[in-house]
Order: structure tokens, then sequence, then C-alpha cells
């Protein structure tokens, strides 16, 4: 250790260390433009001069190069230092006058005026470039020339092959004097371009180092051996030297680790489609020609433009964007992807609707569609608010042709409207609606693992297995199974865990292992013993924060008997010593003032339960993301901001009490409502993962509205595939069915319920842990079209029934036609029922199986054979069924007259009424939710307003209620065919099951707590209470008053605030708690 | 503390500002250093009082942020 | 409550409610910019607000 003065301080720094090194420790700031922490110093700008007093006489060193020595006094900062660099700098700033660097630092030494020749280069001479050049293990570059001459330079000023393009140089670079584009030009042929980002579509560049994005998991970064120039040239390794903990070792190698696994998930996802291979669009050639996953970045707040709205050519705001549907779908002609994407219609919807938002009302935005296809939960209603609110323009059909204007800006569009006009329009940007595709790769893996593929390549399943793959054991979902959104893959995930979690049973809970328990030591009654850590984080806050004046600030605070600062306090060997610590000194509250409570709260009350206390007694602050990150050009104030935030911490935790969570056992028993295909599904998956399971049916018997069913869309038949179900649910052990049962009261809640079954005038009560809500829906009886008027017109679900039967007089007709969206997609009915389309087309082609010379037509709206399910779409026009589109204000007119029947409807090319004399009518009547009340209020779960259940997220939690041990699937969420209904049952089984195979469960400690003589039995907790935790005591010393059930309480505190006499309390979050850290605000005003 | 430095009492809702807050710390954004936050499991925790109280203590401003 | 604030003679310019989601970091820094500023244009409270024990002559 030497010891030496520094601006009158003694300070200590080690052996070989130089004077900048030790004076930054010590938070002493020295200016310098060429010293690099990686780097060797070289003294090339001179601005870290500083004044040595070696004892006898006073001299200038550069203090980046300069060693330390034992008894020497430095200053950094009296006058002869200032006047030194004040000429160093500007004679720099005469040498290159245009560089911000430099013309910072002339401002900051007051320089008015240069009194020197003025030059105009841009290079300080620093020899950053070089020295990083070398260590990159390059050394393309070097100082060339002598004096006046010298400059930076590759040999002989031509291109080299040494130059591997990685452009450090640039980025060191502190004048801005080496950029990419003088790389380029002057030291290499590679066309050295920044590295792409990835999940930013290009849009802007990343490190060799990087996290993919901002909420990756795991968050840590990652080394793309590609591109680091280690892996290269075997130099650099600078990260190491940054990094605080040695986290870094570029030796590490890729491990091939064998598992012994019982199934294996496929959810390997899509590509999007990439468009560069259409001529068509010009994607490759104009800038302004986006896809929309582009688009999402730019419409994102963390995005390339943090959320503001440009066209790529110029950065310009846009007032025209049109989009292009189907790029990459439904078409057989430039791609093989015949299939619908599913998503692309409701996505570029939302990007117009956004775009709209962000950019104001004058944007004008139009998505030219073929169909479309808003067939999902709350779609319907979101498609006809873009039109009639923000006004997004829809315009029915596909551009031909596109010519990029003059300029390189505009780009003018010609298209056909659907009477025919040809139209030329100019748009700013065009977004391409690109599909979703599986990448080569998986098509291999699919080889591998041997299962089959559609022909779209996706995982071959069939309707009542939907997640189950073609080899037995290997389950898939989300998008590898077929094109389909979030909501949908989520409830596939689930079944695809529920679908392996079947296979597993036995298996369960084999190989687990058993915690050590630290038993709790009883704090009530001490007064607080506080103990305050203060982290460093290495540098992240130390480097701004300073945090030892916080600790010594912390030390005097009230109840403070422990402080200490750590370098990183997350790592194991702190925590141990953290623990050691509390017990040692019988703290019983602790303060940790580190990064975010949302990432390592749950780490330090690991701690403190290892050392033996309650996790509750505990507060963190955070002192590095809202603070050191964000104010690291003001230390000062950021070391103030600290230094409340902790005394704030502190008066808080010094009000904890240790909090209790109520244990609570769970009923293993499940209680599945409804008979129909999503009940029986999930009653048998959750009895073959072990459970009991009473199935509730209202009617005398099973199978819902399937009975009523022919083929589903893959052709599988539904009455031999019912009855299989149904008898195998009959023959399971662990099903009890209670046909011709209601149910007429629930009490309880989750892992407890009680709930009474009616049944033929007898009652019976049932307890159990969970309930899944099957209910259902129903068809609706049409009062349009003459139905019922006429036996041959009929519902798409009594052709069914035809179909089932083989009725002869199927073979008899001559012409028969469809009617679509009845009852749907209707004003007072604002929801498509997302199956009809496919019902019809099968139905059609069934038909037309049936009697190849039948003219069938199908009268439609927009067809919604999403998916793969086009192809049927595709077949149905092949084989000659008839497509005729109508709109909501001209429907088709159905006269029955004399047995002939005559449907007039407007041809959409002609304009025209057309005359049908057909022999049959099939109206593809909607989905009705039964918007059981009575149901929704036993369980307290709410309903939209058409009726059907509201899920707890619609889209990350579709198949369950927000209120917990309630599951929702099939069509009493929302109309839905036979596969997403099995795929939905399984996903709620999968959910209750995380529930069920814990006999236990624990509530949170944060969570509200009724003080009963306070409270007024106003009721105002019971109903704003999202989650249905408060109810009424009905009996006991305080019948009448609320009670917060602790297990359905979330914390979130909206009963707290709403509670008039204050009776309510949120431990962790309580009043006194929050008006502790408002009080400590004072003192620092 | 300099006169001008205004003290702002902050409430942030854990899932939603909070979390946004910590994000622009890992994206190391700037903005002033003038706020106190207090982080709380909700906005529906919010409560007149608080407002007022942080007021009443000096506070220059108050700011909810859910 | 800003009417509230109003007619106690403190400046609506002091409470602001916003709602940022949790990947808003854009917006988050905007507003705490924009709040700050709008604050420092304010004259500082001074304490203007605090409570004070009654004065008895």
């Amino acid at each position: 250790m030497i010891t030496f003065k520094l601006n009158g301080q003694t300070v200590q720094g080690e052996e070989g260390q130089y004077i900048i090194h030790v004076a930054e420790k010590y938070g002493v700031d020295i200016p310098t433009l060429c010293n690099h922490k990686a780097l060797e110093p070289a003294g090339m700008c001179r601005i870290c001069t500083v004044e040595l007093f070696d004892g006898r006489r006073s001299r200038f060193v550069t203090s980046c190069n300069y060693p330390i020595w034992e008894g020497m006094e430095v200053t950094t900062d009296s006058e002869l230092v200032r006047e030194g660099r004040k000429l160093i700098v500007e004679m720099l700033l005469a040498r290159c006058p245009e560089v911000p660097a430099v013309q910072k630092l002339a401002d900051d030494y007051g320089i008015k005026e240069i009194r020197f020749k003025k030059g105009d280069d841009t290079c300080i001479l620093c020899g950053l470039c070089t020295r990083v050049c070398e260590k990159m293990g390059a050394k393309a570059i070097s100082l060339t020339g002598r004096g006046v001459d010298m400059k930076v330079d590759t040999p002989y000023h031509l291109i080299t092959d040494a130059c591997i393009g990685c452009g450090a140089c640039a980025s060191l670079c502190p004048t801005g004097h080496i950029t990419l584009d003088k790389i380029n030009t002057e030291h290499t042929n590679l066309n050295t371009q920044l590295i792409p980002s990835e999940y930013e579509m290009g849009l802007k560049g990343r490190k060799p180092i990087y996290v993919p994005y901002a909420q990756a998991v795991p968050n840590t970064p990652a080394i793309d051996r590609d591109v680091c120039v280690h892996f290269k040239t075997g130099g650099c390794q600078i990260c190491t030297e940054f990094c605080g903990v040695d986290a870094i070792n570029h030796d590490m190698e890729d491990e091939i680790v064998e598992l012994e696994v019982g199934s294996i998930i496929l959810a390997p996802g899509f590509k999007p489609f990439d468009p560069s291979q259409f001529d068509v669009y010009g994607y490759s050639k104009h800038p302004n020609v986006i896809t929309s996953m582009e688009m999402e970045r730019y419409l994102s707040a963390s995005g390339p433009t943090g959320g503001h709205l440009i066209r790529p050519s110029d950065h310009q705001e846009p007032k025209k964007i049109a989009w292009f549907q189907c790029v990459g779908s439904r078409d057989l002609n430039r791609c093989d992807n015949s299939y619908c994407s599913s998503v692309c219609c409701m996505y570029a919807i939302k990007e117009a609707t956004i775009a709209k938002e962000h950019a104001g009302e004058n944007l004008d935005c139009a998505i030219f569609f073929m169909d479309m296809r808003t067939p999902g939960k709350e779609f319907e209603r979101f498609y006809e608010n873009a039109k009639e609110k923000h006004g997004v323009r829809f315009v029915r059909s596909r551009v031909h042709t596109i010519d990029p204007l003059p300029g390189g800006n505009e780009l003018s569009l010609r298209y056909v409207t659907e009477d025919g006009k040809a139209i030329t329009e100019e748009f700013d940007m065009i977004v391409l609606s690109i599909g979703l595709e599986t990448p080569p790769e998986l098509v291999d893996l699919a080889g591998r693992l041997n299962i089959e593929l559609t022909p779209g390549n996706f995982a071959k399943t069939d309707s009542f297995n939907p997640v189950a793959t073609s080899r037995d054991g290997i389950f898939v979902c989300g998008a590898f199974q077929g094109p389909k959104d979030i909501p949908q893959s989520v409830i596939d995930a689930s079944a695809a865990a529920a679908a392996a979690g079947e296979m597993l049973t036995i298996a369960r809970n084999t190989m687990t292992k058993k915690k050590d328990i630290v038993p709790e030591t009883n704090i009530v009654g001490e007064r607080p013993k506080i103990g305050v850590f203060v982290c460093k984080c290495g540098t992240n806050i130390a480097g701004v924060v300073d945090v030892p004046a916080v600790r010594d600030y912390a030390a005097n605070l009230p109840y403070v008997e422990y402080v200490n600062d750590n370098l990183y306090s997350c790592s194991q060997d702190t925590q141990e010593t953290m623990a050691q610590i509390i017990q040692q000194k019988n703290l019983n509250r602790v303060v940790v003032a580190a990064c975010t409570p949302k990432t390592h709260e749950p780490l330090f009350q690991e701690t403190l339960i290892n050392a033996g206390l309650n996790k509750y007694l505990f507060e963190m602050t955070n002192i590095r993301n809202h603070d050191s990150w964000v104010h690291k050009n003001n230390p000062e104030l950021a070391t103030e901001k600290a230094k409340d935030l902790v005394r704030m911490a502190v008066a808080k935790v010094a009000l904890m009490e240790p909090l209790i969570e109520t244990e609570l056992t769970v009923n293993q028993t499940a209680m599945v409502i409804g008979g129909g295909i999503s009940g029986l599904t999930a009653s048998k998956s959750l009895a073959d993962q072990g459970y009991e399971t009473h199935l509730i049916e209202q009617n005398s018997q099973l199978g819902g509205q399937a009975v009523n069913l022919f083929h589903t869309a893959q052709g599988d038949n539904i009455q031999q595939r019912l009855s299989e179900l149904i008898n195998s649910v009959e023959k399971n052990d662990n099903v009890k069915i209670h046909l011709d049962t209601k149910i007429s009261n629930v009490d309880g809640f989750v892992g407890n319920f009680t709930s009474t079954l009616s049944s033929n005038g007898s009652t019976q009560e049932l307890e159990h842990g969970i309930a899944v809500l099957a209910t259902g829906a129903a068809p609706y009886t049409p009062t349009e079209y003459d139905y019922g008027k006429n036996p041959k017109i009929l519902t798409t679900l009594e052709l069914d029934q035809k179909l089932i039967a083989d009725d002869p007089m199927l073979k008899k007709l001559n012409s028969a036609v469809f009617i679509q969206c009845v009852g749907s997609r209707e004003p007072e009915r604002q929801y498509c029922s997302r199956v009809c389309c496919t019902h019809s087309i099968e139905n059609a082609l069934e038909l037309k199986k049936l009697n190849p010379d039948m003219n069938v037509y199908i009268l439609y709206r927009d067809i919604r054979t999403y998916g793969e399910k086009e192809y049927l779409y595709r077949q149905a026009r092949e084989t000659g069924v008839i497509f005729i589109r109508y709109s909501l204000d001209d429907k088709p007119l159905v006269a029955a007259k004399d047995g002939n029947i005559t449907v007039t409807v407007t041809d959409h090319v002609l304009g025209r009424p057309m005359e049908l004399d057909v022999d049959m009518v099939a109206l593809a009547t909607a989905i009705i939710p039964y918007g059981d009340e009575k149901l929704a209020n036993f369980f307290k779960v709410p309903m939209n307003e058409d009726g059907f259940f509201i899920e707890k997220h619609a889209k990350l939690g579709p198949s369950e209620f927000a209120t917990d041990g309630t599951f929702l699937c099939g069509m009493a969420h929302y109309p839905k065919p036979i596969d997403e209904s099995i795929a939905q049952a399984k996903a709620a089984s999968s959910r209750a099951v995380t529930l069920l195979s814990q006999k236990t469960i624990f509530s949170s400690g944060t969570i509200a707590e009724v003080e009963p003589m306070k409270c007024a039995a106003c009721g105002v907790c019971v109903s704003v209470c999202p989650y249905s935790a408060p109810a009424f005591n009905e009996e006991g010393r305080f019948a009448g008053k609320a009670e917060i059930n602790p297990v359905l309480c979330k914390g979130c505190g909206l009963c707290v605030a709403s509670c008039r006499s204050g009776a309510i309390h949120l431990k962790g979050f309580d009043t006194d708690q929050i008006f502790s850290q408002i009080f400590e605000l004072e003192e620092a005003i | 503390m300099a006169k001008n430095e205004p003290k702002i009492l902050s409430f942030l809702c854990n899932w939603c500002s909070y979390g946004a807050a910590d994000l622009a710390g890992v994206s190391r954004m700037e903005y002033p250093p003038n706020i106190r936050v207090i982080r709380i499991p909700c906005t529906g925790r919010m409560s007149p009082k608080f407002i007022l109280a942080g007021l009443r203590q000096g506070a220059d401003a108050v700011w909810v942020s859910g | 409550m800003k009417n509230m604030l109003e007619h106690t003679g403190i400046e609506p310019g002091r409470l602001h409610f916003s709602w940022i989601s949790s990947a808003e970091s854009t917006k988050f820094v905007d507003v705490v910019t924009k709040i700050t500023d709008e604050v420092k244009a304010l004259d500082p409270a001074n304490k203007k607000y605090v409570k004070t024990e009654p004065k008895v002559d």
C-alpha cells in the first residue's frame, strides 16, 4: 500500500497504480480524453495534467500514466493546473474547433477565443483507436508521420486486410473522427455495419454482449460468439476487466446434457414470413415498405424511435399508411402458404388504431384485405370501433401495383375496388401484414422426432387430441400446432402441460427435495433494532452515489443498530454474512438499499428466513434503478436522494410487524359443471391426473351440443368420438357423474368450496377444492329468413342431424343455399360465432359429395376459415360451391311460396339483385351464451355484455377466473370448435391441478384485514374487491361485519382506500407505514 | 439542498410505474433527481390523505402514477 | 382532488396523476421530466403548507 497526499488529503493506493485511478477511487474528478480503463495509458491528450510536489520542487505530470509513490503530494485543481489545462484545451480547440467534446472542455475552462491558428481537424491524436485496435488483436491502424503531419492511418493509407471491421476504434473515438463510414471507405472492404438487434427487427444496433430484450428470461447478458472479437482474434477481453464479479469466461464450451424424461412438449413457435422474396411489394427495394413486425417496433414506446411514428426514408411523420393483408398467407401463387395465418387481420387493426392514437386523427390508415377475420373474443367489437370511432379505412381489394414516386418517399398504389373502379392513391408507408410460417429447421426437428406434419408444415394433431402429435408422449403447443394468437397459444400450453401431466401422474413428486427450516424468532414487543445494508453493486451504485456517506448517514437514524456496505449484496457469500450479522447483532428489522425489490426482494427475504426472522420485517429501497443509473451526471443530488430513500425505508421498517401467511388445506376434489365436450374432457383430464372429480350435468344425458354435430373440420366423426369419450368418462372410477342436477348454492372459497346439488327435488352437499365452469352455449333460434315457416328452411345444426341420419331427401336436392352470420355480427350481438363459416363449408362439401350436380351457394359477409381451415374454403371453391358476399345493410331475402323458396341477394361483383330458386336454405345461426347470472354470483365470477364469462386475463389467463380456485373452458368462454374446446378443457384442468397438487396453500402476508370494531358494515369493500375477498361475516360476535378472506386477498389495497371508517388495514402497506415514509420527507425539504 | 430543487413525492404502483422506473434505470435513461418514491401495491391503495400529508410535510408536489 | 386543492389555495400544478405501463420507460422519463419542470416553475413550497401551531398572543 502506498500512502500519498491528494489535494491535501491522505490517500492510499496499490503499488503500480496511476494517479488518475487512485483519484477516481476517492471521488476526485480529473478530466481526460485519452484514458480508458482497459487500455495501457499513453498520456496523449495531456488534459489530465496535475501538479506533483516531490518534496523539493513542483512539476506537471500526466496523471493517467504517472505511477504513485510513497510520500508524493498531488494537486489536481490548483490555479496553475487549471491554467496549464486551459492552454492545452485551447490548443486542442485550435486544432479541432468543431469537435463537441473539445468545445465542452473549452466551455468548462472558460475559453472564449482561440489565440492560435485555427485548423479544421477532427482528430486530437489521443491514440485510443490505435491502442484499442492493438488490443483487439488487429493492429490495422497506427499513428503515422511525425510532428504536425502525425495522423491515424492504415499502412500506406491503403485498405488493409489487417482490419477486421470490428468498429472498436469508432466506438472509442471521443471526437467522432472515426466513423463506420470511414472504416468502410478507408480501412477495409468488409462493409462493417452495426450488429442488427434481432429484437428491434434490425432497426437498431446492438452490442456483441447483450440482453436480447428488456423482459428476457434469464435477464443476464450473453456474448454473441459470431461477432465477438475475442473469438476471431483472441484479443480484446475488455469485458473481463470491467466485470466486477469475474462472471465472464471466454473458455466456456457448449455442453451436451442428457436428460431422461417421460414426455416432451414442443413449443418452438414460428418465423414471421420474409417478404423480401416478393418483388411485387418492393420490400427489399423501398425503405418505406416495412413489415408488420417492424411496425410493432416503431409503435412501441421502448422501440427504436421511442414510439414516435416515422417513415424510414426521411424520418418524417407519415400522413398516410396502408396495410396489405395476407402477405405470405392464403397465397399459393407466390408462396406455398395457402393457410390463413389467423392473427394478421387483428394485429393490422390494432396497429392502425395505435398509429392513429400516436399520430393523431389526421393520420390516414387504410387496410387492404380480402376477408376481414376477427373471430376472437371481443375482436369484432374492436374491428367495429376501429371503423366507426377511429376512422380506420377498410378496403376490400388486393393492390396489384406499387410505384415508388420520384423523391424516394411516397409510393403510389393502384388497385381495383369491389365495384370495378380503378383507383390510384399515394401513401407514405406500406406495412406488409406478414404471416406465420414454420422455419425449415423445425421441419428438420419434426423429422428427427419422427412426428407428422400438416400440408402447411405444422405439427399434425387430431380434433379430439389437439395437443398430441402423431408420436406418443410428444405434445405440441403454440404456433407450431397451427397459426394462432396469444390466448389460443396460452390455452394450448396449459393443455399440453395437462396432457403430459396425465401421463406422468404416477411419477409426480418422486424427484423433489425438502428444505431445512430455521425456526422463527419471536420479536413481538422488542424495540426495533434495524440493520441497514447499502449495496455498491460493483460500481453500478458506488460509481454515482457516495455509498459510504449513505451508510454513515443511516447509522445515525433512529433505531438503527448496524450499518454496512456490500460490494454485491446479492452474492451468495454476502447473503450468508448478512444472515450471520442478523443473528449476532440480534437485529429484528432489515433495510437493504440496493436494486429493485421486484427482482431481489424474495432473495433478501430468504436471507431473513435463514436468519430466523419473519420475512416481512424487511424493506428494500431502490438506489440503483431509481437513482444511480438515472442520475449519473448528478452524483451529489443522487446521494441526497439515496439518503432520503434510506431514511424513508428505515422509518417504514420500524413499523413493520411479523406477518403470518395463512395456511389452508386444499380439498383434493374437483367439481366440473357441464357435461358437454369441454366438461367431459376436463373431468377426464382431472381424473386421469388422480383427482376425484364430480361432473354436474343439468340434462339427463352427457354430450352437450356435440350430440347435434356431424363432422369436425378435419373430418372426424363426432358421434363416434363423443361416445368413446363419454364411455371413458363413465368407466373412470375417479369421476362421479351427476345427471339431472343443478347447483342451488355455493359456499366457501379456493380449496374449500361446499356446493349444494339439487336433483329431482332432493339435495346433496358436495365439498370440493376447485370448480371448472364448462356450461357451454346454445344455438340461436332465428326469427329472420322465414325460419320455422317451411321445413326446407332449417339451421345448420338441423342439417347436421339430417347428415347424421343420412336423410335420403338430401340426395334429391338440386340446389341449396347457406346463409352465414344469422344472429352473429349484428349490432345487438357484436361478436362472430367463430365456427359457422367452417361448419357451412364443411356441410356444403358434404352435400356436393352426396350429389355433385347440386348447386350450392354460400351467402357470406367475410369467410373466416382461419388457420388451416382455409384449405376447406379453397376445396369448396374448386368443387364448385358458389360464394356470394352480402353486406349487413343489404341482407338476402328469403321468400317461401307454395313449397318453392326464392332467395334474393345482391351480387357483390355485378351490384345487381340475383334470384336463386333453391330446395333448401341452411341458416348458420349464432352461438348464444346462457348468461347464467345465478351461477356467476355463486362463484363471484364476471360476465361480459354478451353473457360470456370473463376470464382472468384475455391473453395470459384465458382458462381461469380472477377468483382463485375457479376455472373455465369451452363455449361458456366464447364460441369455439371442438378441438379448441378440448384444448381449453385440458388447460382448465392443468390450471386446476397447480392448486390441487399442493396439499396446502399459503396466502401472502401482505393482505388486508378488517378491524371489526370499526367496521360500519357499509359493504363498499365487498363491492369494490376484484377478487371477491371481502364478505359479510354471517355468524359469531361480529356477524354482519365485513371479513376478508386472506387466501383470496391479493393485497391491492383497493378496499383499504375505500373503507370510510378506516377499519381495513393493509399489512405491509398500512396507513401508518406509508405515513411514516411521507413524514420522513419533511427533513428533505 | 439547493433552493431550486423541489421535492416531488411520488406514489408508484408496484406493477406499472414502479416497473417503468426500473426499466428506465436498466435502459440508463436520465431524469431529474427530484422525485422521492413510495412503492404502493396498486394505485387503488392511494388515499387523498396521503396527498395532503405529503403537501403538508412540505413536498413541492405529489405525483401518483399507476 | 385537484379542485379541492385549488379551494384551499394550493396550485393544481402540485398534484399530478399519470398512467404508465411497466414497459413504458420512455414515458416514465418524459413524465418525470415534465412534472419536475412544471414544479420548478412554481414558487418553492417553502413549507408554506406545513402545519403550524396557531399563534397565541
